[in-house]
């Protein structure tokens, strides 16, 4: 299989601007300076590219909505805040190809008009970040970036900036208040970032990932990428992997490769050849799936089908052992800590949610425990200012709707169901 | 229009209206915490989800506007549910500890688990706690953010409204706290509204803490007895002493919001210094005496003066009727004009403050004056003056886009959102108009070819008058063009012109000609005291009449009767509420001068230096003491209500006042007790004041509908005339040589005149004298805020701190005029305010 996103990072010093170009690369922002900037965003939508932040909204149309008028400063973020717990796929194409996502960003903003990129980078990719700035650095050497990028008369600026270590600046709209120097929350929407984003301007905010599909859709025409999995989410997918598995790792494949596929044919199978119990298919948020489920194929609408999500396709896989109470508290206690204290029901009651699983988990569970835990997620769920109060409730009920006999159990024994 | 449906009913409702607001117009209750109608909606708290058919997810009603065709459901099951859900949540960390919290009884939160539940709690696991004990911010702010609803009220009405910015939200999920940064002592603005919004125990005032409960206090309606602002306040006591100062949602121009004087300056009413009986002079010594006898002397020392040779001062935070009889006491009875209410201004600059702002065109309200395209704020120093009209400015401009243009010769707080701030030497208001003038009526010369101020401003030229206010011509362009390119233009005007009045005929000018030009101009004029414009319309004035009708002789002002006075030639002088011997421009003279006066009376409500040479003193009472009716600047007559008793033996004002008409208009009336017959008798005979509605006096205005113009006094007939004022500062300032500093005064941000003195809260917060200059004056003399400085002039030098302002003109130095240990006046030529200055560490 071709691959798109990882096809330079085993090559050796792939990082640097020379042995990119080498690779092929810097070619397609030379043929997009030669286009009409709704050429592109056309072909970017006749592609079919889906977000990889997670949400997957179609990248073309996200772009579309950028107003016209030239007068207007406009901005592109590259969301590379990578979060979602069990993600880590965004980190190896800045740490190894960052000039990949530099030519994605390239012609992003040549397509919307935007003279100043920003790369939002999570605060602890220490390493990345030195690496993208390593490699803007060359780019402006080059004439690749500042004024009249590759001798035409578009001019851009990129610029790193770091975020503090919070999850909900992963959040497109926290991540434009963080990068004003504001506090990391969420704003209200609308007005939408396209309209009114950072600094009040047009603003697209696009995920590491989608922007490295950009110079590969660029260079071979929307047909060829449509043509990769299923035509409605096409493209590949990093797919990172992480858990009871033989060989965890990131795997780029064609959307709609069944789970399956994914853990036994190329993560090598369960660990010591364990039965597999559940798996978690786009990072926490997502509910989780078991054994039977797992020939659902990994795209954006079969997951959704599932009543799980695709999010950024960070697989976790748990197998026979795993006590299903203490991932409920671990994951629960970590939307508690990340919740970004706005909204009500989120600040109050992940915590409190928390608080009781902690309690489940630690031999103190009361008779009436699961009900109430049951309830809070009705009382949170779809009453949050953003999703990720939202997420906490998913993943709590993707456990409880499984494995409720093993919080039962917990409650009523006061000690775990599985011997792990 | 558009069409929606709310709880089944179908209705007609502006389009981008808010769901909240249109079900509340519709009477249905949805609770809310996070939302209020001045700030910006930042929809966190999810109290007021509500349901919208076909929609999967509740809505935050306080930041959704109605769409067409949307049928909302402000009640179902599912609305129902979350609210009380969403108390359970906030019920979870919330410290309950309501029998020790002093906001238990008036609680926002109590109020709405009380009618929204749940009445059971179901957390039973230990609470997060922020801290132990409750901590202190400021001098009046002690926190507890265990009670904490995170509503951030607090930081978004330091910031959107007062515009100060010092508390914001620290810690994430569970640990958001809204503070100080770090959580230190707060060197703010001291307004309280912090206070005021926080809906909850948590935000708390630190002068009110445990003194009572809410329900075990009485309260009236009242305004704020110091600026002109004419802010509606709340007062409140127990057992005989006033124990808080608030503002009400939805009430008054003010709405919830008031600035440190009239959240904190309530304390003068329980001073122990108050005067609580009568004293006459018995051997040259000053005695208790009776009312009797006080009245018996004032009979006898009254009679033997002749009507030219006697006076009156009255402070203009007089009420209308105290006022208005009290000129009728001296125009009537006495025969004598010499009445006055502005010992710190002339005559003839009052005269021409009234006719620059159009005054007699009658009341104009500051929403319809922030209803332009632009607003021009000059000759105030709005922010510390004024500052709940530094509210609305900052408010309205961010909402609206209004441009705003300060001209000053000091920095201000509100400069942060203007799109233009002009820098003018101090005292050339007139100057830099002047230049403005020229350049409006440039294509209108025709108007103005028999307009003398015209054509003196026109010989002098643009480029002179730019030069001596020290703003750049371009700048001055940049000025006209903003008010070229707005059809509407407000224009906020302020004491500067009555400090120095050769900037009214300018004023007067630039206002002509926009309005010649087609425009719509709102001007509003802004003064520091909370009864001037009342006590110029009741005739407390040397020249003009009521509701400014001419004299026929022209009598004294204040400065006049001193001059005649230390003469020898003034037998007689009533003076209510004023301590010239103070605040008089030159106050050495005044003693001298009083000392002179055959016989002096004096009313008020404390022991002053003036007070002490009388031969009477009468205990008059304080506003909340006592009934009445103020005029604010725009001209809104509003009133105020008794809620205390007068100390002691002293009467309240109007039944002192009436009491002397009485014994001098020869009739045996019974003294006036009550302030309503004098105000229907103000309706009567003051033309202006016929149509003035006081019934929304006192009421909540449930829409948050602040401007109530029914209390706007009509306009009058009489024209005024622009009286000619020669520069005298300039030749003042000449006259000291140029010594390094131009010295200028104003009102203290937490002061107004010397009154506000008596506030022990007030004086908490700024200890001794102060000198202001720039930063970079400040980095030039290599000295630093905080250091001792001596400020030298011909007149006079005193010690005092220095404190630097962002962005005053250079060799510009300020010295409010609200300190007992250095009176600033002592700089100043007797009825100047300007000086020349040297300062110097010392
Ligand atoms: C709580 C929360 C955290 C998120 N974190 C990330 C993140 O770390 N990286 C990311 O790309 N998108 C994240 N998103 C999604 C972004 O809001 C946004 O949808 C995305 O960056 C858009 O880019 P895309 O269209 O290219 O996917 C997060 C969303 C939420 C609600
Ligand atoms: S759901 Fe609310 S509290 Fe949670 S992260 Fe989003 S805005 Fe913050
Ligand atoms: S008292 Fe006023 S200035 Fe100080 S923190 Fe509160 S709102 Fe801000
Ligand atoms: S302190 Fe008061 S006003 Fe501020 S967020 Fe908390 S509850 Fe709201
Ligand atoms: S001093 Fe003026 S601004 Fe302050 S509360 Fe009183 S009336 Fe309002
Ligand atoms: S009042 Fe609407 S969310 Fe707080």
């Amino acid at each position: 299989m071709e691959k798109i996103l990882l096809k330079n990072i085993d090559k050796p010093e792939a990082y640097k601007l020379e042995n990119y170009v080498a690779n092929g690369g810097y070619k397609s922002i030379r043929k997009a300076l030669e286009m009409e900037p709704d050429h592109i965003i056309q072909m970017v939508k006749d592609s079919n590219l889906r977000g990889r932040g997670g949400a997957g909204f179609p990248a073309g149309l996200k772009w579309s909505f950028i107003p016209k008028d030239p007068t207007l400063q406009k901005y592109l973020c590259c969301n590379a805040d990578e979060g979602e717990p069990g993600t880590f796929k965004d980190r190896a194409i800045m740490d190894k190809d960052p000039h990949l996502l530099l030519e994605g960003m390239m012609i992003t903003c040549y397509a919307i008009g935007a003279s100043i990129g920003y790369v939002y980078i999570r605060g602890e990719f220490e390493y990345g970040a030195s690496m993208l700035e390593a490699a803007i650095d060359e780019a402006y050497e080059k004439g690749f970036l500042g004024k009249d990028i590759f001798g035409s008369d578009f001019s851009l600026d990129l610029y790193v900036h770091r975020g503090a270590g919070a999850y909900i600046c992963g959040e497109e709209t926290a991540l434009l208040e963080s990068l004003e120097g504001g506090r990391g929350q969420p704003r209200k929407k609308p007005p939408f970032p396209a309209l009114a984003g950072l600094y009040a301007k047009p603003t697209v905010i696009n995920n590491v990932e989608t922007l490295g599909c950009i110079p590969a859709i660029l260079e071979k025409g929307p047909e060829w990428f449509k043509a990769i999995g299923p035509e409605k989410s096409p493209g590949t997918r990093i797919c990172g992997v992480s858990g009871h598995v033989k060989k965890p790792g990131l795997y780029e494949l064609p959307m709609g490769v069944p789970l399956r596929e994914l853990i036994f044919d190329h993560c090598g199978g369960m660990r010591g050849n364990k039965p597999l119990k559940a798996v978690i298919p786009g990072g926490v948020s997502a509910p989780m799936l078991v054994e039977a489920d797992i020939d659902t194929p990994m795209d954006f609408d079969s997951m959704a089908a599932k009543g799980t999500m695709l999010g950024s396709s960070a697989v976790i896989v748990m197998e026979e052992g795993t006590c299903m109470v203490k991932v409920a508290y671990i994951t629960s206690r970590f939307f508690s800590h990340e919740s970004c204290g706005k909204c009500t029901p989120c600040r109050e009651g992940t915590s409190w949610q928390t608080r009781v699983l902690h309690r489940i988990e630690h031999g103190e569970g009361r008779p009436g425990d699961v009900e109430l835990l049951e309830s809070l997620c009705e009382n949170i769920f779809g009453r949050t200012f953003c999703p990720l109060g939202d997420g906490a409730v998913m993943a709590l009920r993707g456990a409880l709707k499984h494995f409720k006999e093993e919080f039962v159990y917990h409650i009523q024994h006061k000690k775990c169901m599985v011997d792990s | 229009m558009v069409n929606i449906k709310i709880n089944g009913k179908e209705l007609k409702v502006e389009a981008g209206k808010l769901i909240l607001d249109a079900a509340r117009d519709e009477g249905h209750d949805i609770p809310t915490f996070c939302y209020q109608a001045d700030l910006m909606g930042i929809g966190s708290c999810r109290m007021c989800l509500i349901e919208i058919e076909g929609q999967k997810k509740l809505q935050p009603s306080c930041i959704t506007p109605v769409m067409d065709g949307m049928s909302i459901l402000t009640d179902s099951p599912t609305v129902v549910s979350a609210r009380s859900s969403m108390l359970e949540f906030l019920l979870t960390d919330h410290a309950l500890d309501c029998p020790v919290c002093d906001k238990g009884g008036e609680c926002e939160l109590q109020d709405m688990v009380y009618k929204h539940g749940p009445h059971t709690g179901r957390h039973a696991e230990p609470k997060h706690r922020h801290h132990g004990k409750d901590y202190v911010l400021s001098p009046v702010i002690i926190k507890n953010s265990n009670r904490c609803v995170q509503c951030t009220k607090c930081v978004r009405v330091c910031s959107e409204i007062v515009g100060v910015g010092v508390l914001g939200s620290i810690g994430r999920g569970i640990h958001q706290e809204e503070t100080s940064f770090f959580k230190t002592y707060l060197d703010c603005d001291h307004c309280g509204n912090c206070i005021e919004v926080c809906p909850v125990g948590c935000f708390m005032r630190l002068p009110y803490r445990y003194t009572s409960r809410s329900w075990d206090l009485k309260s009236a309606d009242s305004i704020c007895t110091y600026c002109a602002t004419g802010c509606r306040v709340v007062i409140e006591e127990r057992d005989g002493l006033l124990v808080r100062s608030r503002a009400q949602l939805g009430v008054g121009l003010n709405s919830e919001t008031l600035c440190a004087r009239g959240r904190f300056g309530y304390d003068i009413v329980n001073s122990d210094d108050r005067l609580t009986t009568p004293m006459v002079k018995k051997y040259g010594k000053l005695e208790p005496a009776t009312w009797e006898e006080a009245f018996g002397a004032i009979r006898k020392g009254f009679r033997s003066s002749s009507p030219a040779r006697t006076g009156g001062l009255i402070s203009p935070r007089m009420t209308n009727e105290e006022i208005y009889l009290f000129s009728k006491l001296f125009k009537g009875p006495l025969q004598s004009n010499n009445v006055d209410s502005s010992m710190r201004w002339s005559p003839e600059a009052v005269e021409g403050f009234a006719a620059a702002t159009s005054m007699t065109a009658g009341g104009v309200s500051i929403f319809d004056c922030m209803d332009s395209q632009s607003v021009f704020v000059v000759g105030t120093q709005l922010s510390d003056e004024n500052p709940v009209v530094d509210y609305i400015v900052r408010r309205i401009s961010n909402a609206n886009g209004v441009q705003v243009a300060i001209a000053s010769s000091r920095g201000m707080k509100l400069d942060s959102c203007a799109s233009q701030t002009l820098r003018h030497a101090p005292a050339t208001e007139g100057d830099l108009l002047g230049a403005a003038a020229l350049l409006l009526a440039d294509k209108d010369a025709v108007r103005f070819a028999g307009n003398a101020d015209f054509n003196s401003i026109k010989a002098t030229g643009i480029d002179t008058l730019a030069a001596r206010s020290g703003v750049s011509r371009s700048e001055i362009e940049a000025l006209v063009s903003s008010f070229g390119s707005s059809e509407t233009v407000g224009i906020i005007a302020g004491t500067e012109f009555l400090r120095f009045p050769e900037g009214s005929a300018s004023l007067a000018l630039v206002v002509e000609a926009l309005r010649g030009a087609g425009k719509k101009v709102t001007v509003i004029p802004v003064l520091d005291r909370c009864n001037q414009r009342g006590a110029w319309e009741m005739g407390a004035h040397p020249g003009l009449g009521t509701a400014y009708s001419r004299e026929g002789v022209k009598g004294l002002g204040f400065a006049g009767m001193m001059n005649t006075a230390s003469e020898g030639k003034l037998d007689s002088i009533y003076i209510v509420g004023e301590n010239p011997v103070v605040e008089y421009g030159d106050g050495n003279f005044a003693r001298d001068a009083i000392g002179k006066v055959g016989f002096v009376v004096v009313q008020d409500t404390f022991m002053t230096e003036t007070a002490a040479l009388a031969d009477v003193i009468l205990p008059g009472v304080t506003f909340a003491e006592k009934d009445g009716t103020y005029t604010n600047q725009e001209g809104r007559v509003q009133s105020i209500n008794r809620l205390l008793p007068p100390p002691g033996d002293a009467k309240r004002d109007l039944e002192i006042i009436s009491t002397i008409y009485n014994i001098f208009s020869g009739t045996d009336d019974v003294p006036v007790k009550k302030s309503a017959g004098i105000f229907a008798e103000i309706r009567e005979k003051v033309s202006t004041y016929a149509k003035v509605d006081l019934s929304f006096n006192n009421e909540k205005n449930t829409f948050n509908d602040l401007d109530n113009k029914e209390s706007l006094v009509g306009g009058s007939s009489a024209s005024l005339s622009m009286p000619q004022v020669t520069g005298s500062a300039a030749s003042s300032l000449a006259s000291d040589g140029h010594a390094g500093f131009t010295l200028v005064t104003g009102n203290h941000l937490y002061h107004s005149g010397r009154l506000s003195l008596r506030s022990e809260i007030l004086g908490g917060f700024i200890k001794g004298a102060i000198v202001e200059i720039s930063e970079e004056d400040a980095d030039r003399l290599g000295i630093t805020s905080g250091e001792k400085v001596t400020v030298a002039g011909s007149r006079y030098k005193a010690e005092l701190v220095l404190k630097t302002r962002k962005g005053s003109a250079s060799g510009v130095a300020f010295i409010a005029e609200n300190y007992n240990d250095v009176p600033v006046h002592k700089f100043f030529r007797r009825g100047e305010s300007v000086a020349s200055v040297k300062i110097a560490r010392s």
